[in-house]
């Protein structure tokens, strides 16, 4: 048991309360995600969580399953808020050195670079034609940081989460 | 008039331009003024999974910005308007992320503060320019389409903040589209999730999720879809031909529409002014119906 991993998902999931699940399984039968991955299951990952014993669900990646919908807390009777607790893990799986999906590194890239999660991109209309902002005259996208400060900052925060 | 900043986040200034074309565009011509917000970067929301801080700060920047503007925020996105109202609730219950944040923001010169106001595109909509007014500027009935609404889920959810819609009952999306002359109906998981943020671990599974939405959808009787939010319609739109195969139905089909667009049309604006030739669904065949053409 390590008691270190539920401390610091209490931390993370703060004012929700993971200590209070009773396990009725009311998050999992409203989950999105269960019912196209039948093996995530959001009242099992709280129940590991618990028991600090999150190793397994920080190696197969199962957490970035969720789709962050946010049903399962609508549905929890004890404001355990089981999407807080998977969003806590994801961040200790990083903080651990385990990898996200690649797209989401991309995207954090980006934000970090241009402070968007893409570049703008030309898109093909109904009539074959591709268009950007330009050919659309939308207004020029200009980055959206008011100093060097920001992109620091956020490097910091996300440590070399992106490389 | 009301006056709100354009907070235009990641996907719509970078991808979803028919959902920013027809803001601009039918907007101000329901009285609503909008003043460019060109910080209105990325909000956070898809770095919460990498580092809830990072989410955290890119949130209070934007509030700050704001702020200092003294405008209310018009949050286009789902994601936007959830973080940006989480993020302002978080912070106002704790005073040690507070500090926190000040001290990250005080190294780009920007002072805490997270007093602007947030609103989301239904909200402007049906709270401030009225069901009553949208109906007096109706030229073209959507007549005999009968229109889904789709909420997604950050509209809804979490209900322990503020929210554009009534979490439980899902109201005033259908006011908007009644408004204009369309029929609305039930189907089951209105509020249901579009799966958009399950790309990048299993683009197959989120797929699924588009598929299964859609064929319900169907099944009861829709002629169209209609969403406000640019996640969404990147999935229920944009990737109807690969939900298509995914599945082997070929029956998943049907034209998905901003609500704005839909505004727009009824209110007799040119489909290009509503970026409609940018909808990649089949919004052809709902158009013909009203006597509109594409290219007029
Ligand atoms: S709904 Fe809440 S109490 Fe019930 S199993 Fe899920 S997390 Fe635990
Ligand atoms: S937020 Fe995640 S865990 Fe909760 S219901 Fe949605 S997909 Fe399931």
């Amino acid at each position: 048991m390590d008691s270190r991993i539920l401390n610091e998902v209490r931390e993370l999931v703060k004012p929700h309360s993971p200590q209070y699940c009773y396990q009725c399984a009311k998050c999992t039968s409203a989950c999105t995600a269960t019912k196209v991955i039948p093996e995530y299951k959001p009242h099992l990952i709280v129940a590991l969580t618990r028991l600090g014993s999150v190793k397994g669900l920080m190696e197969s990646g199962i957490i970035w399953a969720c789709t962050e919908c946010w049903k399962c807390s609508e549905y929890c009777p004890q404001d355990v808020a089981p999407v807080e607790v998977v969003i806590a893990l994801k961040n200790l799986s990083i903080a651990m050195g385990y990898k996200p999906p690649e797209d989401l590194k991309v995207m954090a890239k980006n934000v970090v670079e241009l402070g968007y999660v893409s570049p703008p991109i030309e898109v093909l209309s109904k009539e074959f034609e591709m268009y950007g902002r330009e050919a659309l005259s939308l207004p020029e996208l200009v980055k959206p940081y008011v100093s060097e400060g920001t992109p620091t900052n956020l490097k910091k925060l996300l440590g070399g989460v992106y490389e | 008039m009301s006056k709100f900043l354009l907070f235009l986040g990641c996907t719509i200034p970078t991808k979803q331009y028919s959902y920013e074309i027809s803001v601009r565009n039918v907007l101000p011509k329901l009285g609503v003024e909008l003043v460019d917000f060109p910080e209105s970067g990325c909000c956070g929301f898809p770095l919460k999974g990498l580092n809830k801080k990072a989410w955290i700060y890119m949130s209070a920047r934007l509030l700050s910005l704001a702020s200092k503007k003294g405008l209310p925020i018009l949050a286009l996105c789902n994601g936007c308007d959830t973080s940006l109202r989480k993020i302002k609730d978080l912070l106002m219950h704790d005073k040690d992320l507070r500090e926190e944040m000040a001290k990250l923001l005080s190294n780009e010169g920007v002072k805490l503060d997270i007093n602007a106001k947030v609103y989301h595109t239904l909200e402007v909509l049906h709270d401030f320019v009225g069901v009553e007014r949208i109906k007096s500027l109706v030229q073209r009935p959507l007549k005999g389409i009968k229109v889904a609404s789709y909420p997604g889920c950050h509209m809804l959810r979490p209900s322990d903040i503020p929210r554009p819609e009534d979490p439980v009952e899902p109201r005033k999306y259908d006011s908007v589209i009644k408004a204009l002359g369309a029929e609305v109906g039930y189907y089951p998981d209105k509020g249901g999730c579009c799966g958009a943020t399950l790309l990048p671990y299993s683009a197959k599974h989120a797929l699924l999720i588009v598929a299964s939405k859609l064929k319900t959808i169907k099944e009861y009787g829709f002629s169209a879809v209609s969403t406000s939010c640019p996640y969404c319609m990147e999935m229920i739109d944009a990737k109807q031909d690969a939900a298509r195969s995914e599945v082997g139905d070929e029956d998943i089909s049907i034209p998905v529409f901003y609500l704005t667009q839909l505004v727009g049309i009824a209110m007799g604006l040119k489909p290009k002014e509503l970026g409609l030739n940018l909808n990649v669904s089949p919004v052809e065949g709902v158009l013909d119906r009203l006597g509109v053409s594409l290219y007029e």
